[in-house]
């Protein structure tokens, strides 16, 4: 036991390592492709928290990334230069401008009807702090309302997936405030206390590598604390738990929100790598995607999760780039989706995992007795 | 009788619409008794059980634990407040081991935040609730593998380990072997002094194990109180629920 727990730890290790040496064997485009796919792993990690662990399948996980996301490009967004050049003394984002009935005056205050709420976002970490504010908001807001309700399974995965598309249409309808379909583009850099992170240098990097390392370790202590434990009790049986005198909807609500603040970060650091928010970040389609992600490396994995997610999109880049498969990539990717769903299910890291079972058995007892109880829990997380 | 009263049913009753399912009952169950309710289906057994542990809520009455009234109470504070429940149904944790499952039993904090650290401190006390129930072997197997009885037992174990004042069995030998059955009676023997038990069971050889006193409901209302010979011999009893066979 102790040793197989010694095993994972070392393969965390392993990956922090590799992904802090990689900027040595890749150019400047691959880092910040690779940042992005860093990104999408902590976007797995999240969906794994909560639909692996506790259990709610999160069909609209987007809406906490975009909510992140839109926060910090609001600030950045203030930050960049086309806004100090609007004809004002205070920064003004040009959209404002485009949309702005005549005769009203160039200021962030009144210049569109609800351009006031771009105020505090002069400041940059305000921006920082309403992109992990909000989505923990969110989060909590649904989750009580939800999980007090009892509301459960595919019900849950329903209200988040209608959710997200709500909020994506607002979002696109609210065109004065937002610049709707076009997104936040033409943003500033991030800046602390000097230090500005062009998406195109390896600080960049290692801002979201180490931000990724934090994520994955604190969520797997996370899970192994005590609430962690009573999590999954929940995730296997409410009611179960429930009598034994565990207040169920507060363990959801807070994993919930725990998963939708890990999101907001993940969005957040989106914005500094791509330099733009949109509201594609909320189609329904890049949610389903996330839950792939999680499927195939391993839901019930943090770190498989997180592999996952960046093992498909390697895969699809460097699939969609090579001559012949040009057209042809998303079906290999379904496939090997379909692959996984029918052969894996419980991912990549689940194969990881029989491996080291079966490792650790052969080398504590030749008897075989430790095998039949590794078949045991295979056949049980199933 | 001397002993403290441990559970108190004052005119509990419940009104679906018009079918009132269980009606104005009223019993109390002294602190360390073993009492089983038995009835014909549909006397209004489980739903009794339901409207003390609060997954039900009833429309007239109240219950008791010693002097705390719980009357429609959440079920997680009516199980801190010292009310345990096994559902007819076996219900575990499945995805976790054995050991788990009991560990998670033994965690005396209800809410989240109180529960953010490391490790659970009852280890001696799971160890021996494992061998209660014998499961020690299976300690470290994952609770989905284990078989129906072993399921039943491990839930049972969960109600030991979390400890409540009042246990409530809900037909704890469902679906079990004579050989598990009787095993089952000799852990809820070993329960008895110990914990208030009230056990809802229709195999008769399995409540001559174990009972002390039976009370036993008919259309949701109480037809008859008394031990095992007494019941066995009551008229009433005969006619209503066990034929005029008597008890085979």
């Amino acid at each position: 036991m102790l040793s197989k727990q010694k095993i994972d730890w070392a393969i965390y290790a392993a990956f922090v390592i590799l992904i802090m040496l990689a900027p040595l064997a890749m150019d400047t485009f691959w880092l910040n492709r690779v940042a992005k796919y860093l990104v999408y792993g902590m976007l797995g990690t999240a969906v794994a928290l909560s639909w692996g662990y506790a259990g709610i399948l999160n069909l609209g996980q987007g809406l906490f990334f975009g909510a992140g996301a839109y926060m910090l490009a609001m600030s950045l967004k203030l930050a960049s230069t086309t806004s100090l050049q609007q004809g004002s003394d205070k920064p003004v984002p040009d959209f404002m401008l485009w949309n702005a009935e005549p005769g009203a005056p160039t200021e962030l205050c009144c210049i569109t009807k609800a351009s006031f709420l771009w105020l505090p976002f002069q400041s940059q970490w305000f921006g920082v702090a309403m992109g992990l504010i909000l989505p923990v908001l969110l989060a909590t807001v649904l989750g009580t309302i939800v999980f007090r309700k009892r509301i459960a399974g595919v019900f849950v995965s329903i209200i988040t997936l209608a959710l997200v598309l709500l909020v994506r249409l607002v979002v696109i309808d609210s065109q004065p405030v937002t610049n709707g379909f076009n997104g936040l583009t033409d943003l500033g850099w991030f800046n602390v206390f000097g230090l500005e992170f062009d998406p195109y240098v390896t600080a960049t990097y290692y801002l979201v590598a180490v931000s990724l390392s934090l994520v994955l370790v604190g969520v797997r202590l996370l899970v192994e604390t005590r609430a962690g434990i009573v999590l999954q009790a929940v995730r296997d049986d409410q009611n179960r738990a429930r009598y034994l005198g565990f207040d169920v909807p507060a363990y959801q609500t807070f994993f919930f929100a725990v998963s939708a603040a890990i999101a907001g970060v993940a969005g957040m650091l989106y914005v500094i790598v791509s330099e733009f928010a949109s509201p594609t970040f909320m189609d329904l389609s890049f949610s389903i995607t996330m839950v792939v992600w999680a499927a195939v490396g391993g839901r019930s994995s943090v770190l498989g999760a997180c592999i996952g997610a960046i093992l498909i999109n390697v895969i699809s880049a460097t699939v969609s780039e090579t001559e012949g498969f040009a057209e042809a990539w998303k079906a290999i990717i379904g496939l090997i989706f379909v692959l996984v769903v029918l052969y894996l299910p419980r991912g990549l890291a689940g194969l990881a995992h029989d491996f080291v079972d079966r490792f650790v058995a052969r080398k504590s007892s030749p008897s075989g007795q430790t095998i039949g109880v590794t078949g045991a829990s295979s056949q049980a997380a199933e | 009788m001397t002993s403290l009263v441990a559970l108190t049913i004052d005119g509990l009753g419940v009104d679906f619409e018009g079918f009132k399912a269980v009606n104005q009952v009223s019993m109390t169950v002294d602190d360390g008794e073993l009492r089983v309710l038995l009835g014909a289906n549909g006397a209004g057994k489980t739903t009794l059980m339901d409207l003390i542990s609060g997954k039900t809520r009833s429309t007239e009455g109240r219950v008791f634990v010693h002097d705390t009234e719980i009357t429609n109470w959440e079920e997680h504070k009516i199980a801190r407040a010292g009310i345990g429940r096994k559902f007819q149904i076996p219900s575990v944790f499945k995805e976790l081991t054995v050991r788990r499952n009991l560990e998670v039993a033994s965690c005396k904090n209800p809410g989240v935040f109180a529960n953010l650290g490391f490790g659970f401190s009852a280890k001696e006390n799971v160890d021996e609730v494992l061998e209660l129930i014998g499961l020690t072997e299976e300690a470290n197997q994952v609770a989905a593998y284990l078989s129906h009885g072993q399921t039943q037992w491990l839930e049972l174990g969960l109600l030991i380990t979390q400890n409540p004042k009042i246990i409530l069995l809900d037909e704890p030998t469902a679906g079990m072997t004579q050989a598990e059955t009787h095993k089952t009676s000799q852990i809820v023997n070993n329960l008895k002094g110990r914990h208030t038990i009230v056990v809802v069971e229709h195999d008769m050889a399995f409540v001559r194990e174990i009972a002390e006193r039976i009370t036993v409901l008919h259309l949701g209302q109480v037809l008859a109180e008394g031990n095992v010979e007494e019941i066995e011999t009551n008229p009433k009893v005969r006619e209503a629920y066990l034929g005029s066979k008597g008890i085979s």
